[in-house]
């Protein structure tokens, strides 16, 4: 891998974080490690929302493309509501060596206000999209402020130490969105569940 | 005695030419091992030898065809180079004999002093003076080009002087004038000294590459005396003052002249009002780097044009994306498998002719 090349991109992407909104950090110790964030579009449902971006560099980068997946949960066709996971073309078949972390962070953010729900990675999220569009925008602005949001930046802690309590970790997140991050009201329903 | 010295130019520019397209690979190699990782240079290696061997004979043709053309009159290349080596200073006496009027016609602001220098000792009449004024001329010479392999070139140089001395003892008068000559031949000579070995004197490691570093390069003083002579004063002068302050960029301004020949968008710079052309626009290219691994582009890279697209990249990139899908970062077209390397080619070919253009222009008499 070309660890110079990271190194200035890395550089050159987080001097102007002010203008962009896109930072990149990294993970561990090695720069094949990094995490993105980027911040969510204006005028959508994931605005005001900061999206974190889990970035793997494998040996070929940049010959081959970033591995990148959500780290935040976000409701939206082309990305998995479970897992993360991507579908965006310029990540896969359609990476160029002449794209570079930034570029590709900003097509991510690009894609958040442009769903594209012919091509879907979350099927559930792309058929609500088609039929049921209110329902999307309000889903998915939920999970923006639930999951995106400052305030909810604890999430995963709180899912943690409910789920050591013994809850089942999906019941679990579910509570903590319907109670919209509040820890003990969460607890609450979990147990009158 | 034009068409003489002409004769004795042909003659002479030819090991020069066909030496200086292979120096020039050399230079490049060499200056690149400055800069790049070893990885890096292996590759361009391996690309480097392959472009040669690709287009390796076109080159000898256009060595041969080019030098053919202008001047008219030469032998084999290969051969006479040898032959040059050994006749060379007699050789060089003949001209000094001959162009005596041209070295003071041609000469310079820059050239003055030294003929001054010349033609008091000339008045002297002393023959211990001569091997001073040799001496002295050798030490500015060296003084003045402070990034050249000075050992080997000033050394090669004060033997010429010595022994063109030795041949005149029994006619002063003929030492004089022939000594006069000589000065301002060895000024012209420096420059050309200084610009053509500046980036060979990286090349010092390799001890037996310096006599022909030496005749290598008075060749190329008959080559640009001729246009001296023939144009215009303040050209040499601006000439002079264009390289020498960029001899260690030598490497990088040989090429754009090339470059400029090689874009015909832009020929009347290239045949345009004298001293620019000659790489005082174009010394240094603006440093790009490479869009895909951030490296500075050298000169064959920022020529190097693979796709219609106008996508730059360097070589060792370019061979690293032909290696897994073939497509070009800028377009995502596949790289079409010739217009790379007829762009090298083409290339490697007008690099052949850069000498070439510079005695066509000078194709008179």
């Amino acid at each position: 891998m070309d660890l110079s090349r990271v190194h200035k991109e890395l550089r050159e992407c987080n001097k102007d974080v002010e203008v962009s909104g896109i930072h990149i950090a990294l993970k561990s110790d090695s720069l094949t490690h990094l995490v993105g964030t980027i911040p969510g579009p204006l005028g959508t449902p994931y605005e005001g929302g900061t999206f974190k971006i889990d970035i793997i560099l494998t040996d070929g980068y940049p010959f081959e493309p970033p591995k990148m997946k959500f780290v935040t949960k976000v409701w939206h066709p082309n990305i998995s509501s479970q897992s993360g996971a991507i579908c965006l073309d310029i990540l896969k078949d359609q990476w160029s060596p002449a794209l570079t972390l930034k570029t590709a962070l900003l097509s991510i953010q690009a894609l958040l206000s442009a769903p594209e729900p012919g091509d879907p990675q979350d099927a559930v999220v792309a058929q609500q999209y088609l039929k049921e569009y209110p329902t999307f925008v309000s889903t998915a602005r939920y999970w923006t402020e639930a999951f995106a949001k400052e305030s909810s930046l604890g999430v995963a802690e709180k899912v943690q130490r409910l789920v050591e309590m013994g809850f089942p970790e999906d019941l679990v997140r579910s509570a903590l969105e319907a109670a919209g991050g509040d820890e003990n009201l969460a607890l609450e329903k979990l147990c009158t569940a | 005695m034009h068409s003489d010295s002409i004769a004795t130019n042909s003659s002479n520019i030819i090991p020069m030419a066909s030496s200086n397209a292979k120096d020039f690979a050399k230079k490049k190699r060499v200056n690149r091992s400055a800069k790049l990782k070893q990885c890096k240079l292996d590759a361009r290696r391996e690309q480097w030898l392959s472009k040669v061997n690709k287009c390796s004979s076109e080159k000898e043709d256009s060595n041969g065809v080019r030098v053919l053309g202008p001047l008219s009159k030469a032998g084999n290349v290969q051969g006479r180079a040898m032959e040059k080596l050994e006749i060379r200073p007699r050789g060089e006496e003949e001209n000094h004999g001959l162009h005596i009027h041209h070295y003071s016609d041609s000469e310079s602001p820059s050239n003055s002093p030294m003929s001054h220098n010349g033609s008091i000792l000339g008045g002297n009449d002393s023959g211990t003076t001569f091997t001073g004024s040799s001496r002295s001329s050798v030490s500015s010479s060296r003084s003045s080009s402070s990034s050249r392999s000075g050992g080997s070139c000033s050394g090669s140089m004060s033997e010429e002087d010595e022994e063109g001395d030795d041949e005149c003892l029994d006619d002063w008068e003929t030492v004089a004038d022939a000594l006069a000559a000589t000065e301002e031949k060895h000024k012209p000579d420096d420059h050309s000294l200084d610009t053509d070995t500046a980036s060979e004197s990286k090349d010092v490691a390799h001890g037996d590459s310096h006599p022909d570093d030496a005749t290598g390069a008075a060749p190329d003083d008959d080559l640009k005396a001729k246009p001296e002579n023939g144009i215009s004063l303040d050209r040499s002068t601006v000439k002079c003052r264009a390289w020498r302050p960029d001899d260690v960029f030598r490497p990088q301004s040989l090429p754009n002249l090339s470059k400029q020949y090689s874009f015909p968008m832009n020929p009347e710079r290239y045949f345009g009002c004298g001293g620019s052309v000659w790489g005082c626009k174009n010394v240094r290219p603006a440093p790009t780097s490479c869009p895909i691994c951030y490296e500075d582009l050298d000169y064959t890279d920022s020529s190097f044009i693979p796709c219609s697209c106008g996508f730059k990249l360097c070589l060792f990139c370019h061979k690293r994306i032909l290696e897994e899908d073939g497509r070009c970062p800028g377009c995502r077209q596949q790289y079409k498998n010739e217009s790379g390397k007829v762009e090298t080619l083409l290339d490697g070919n007008s690099l052949a002719f850069r000498l070439a253009r510079s005695c066509s222009m000078v194709t008179r008499s």
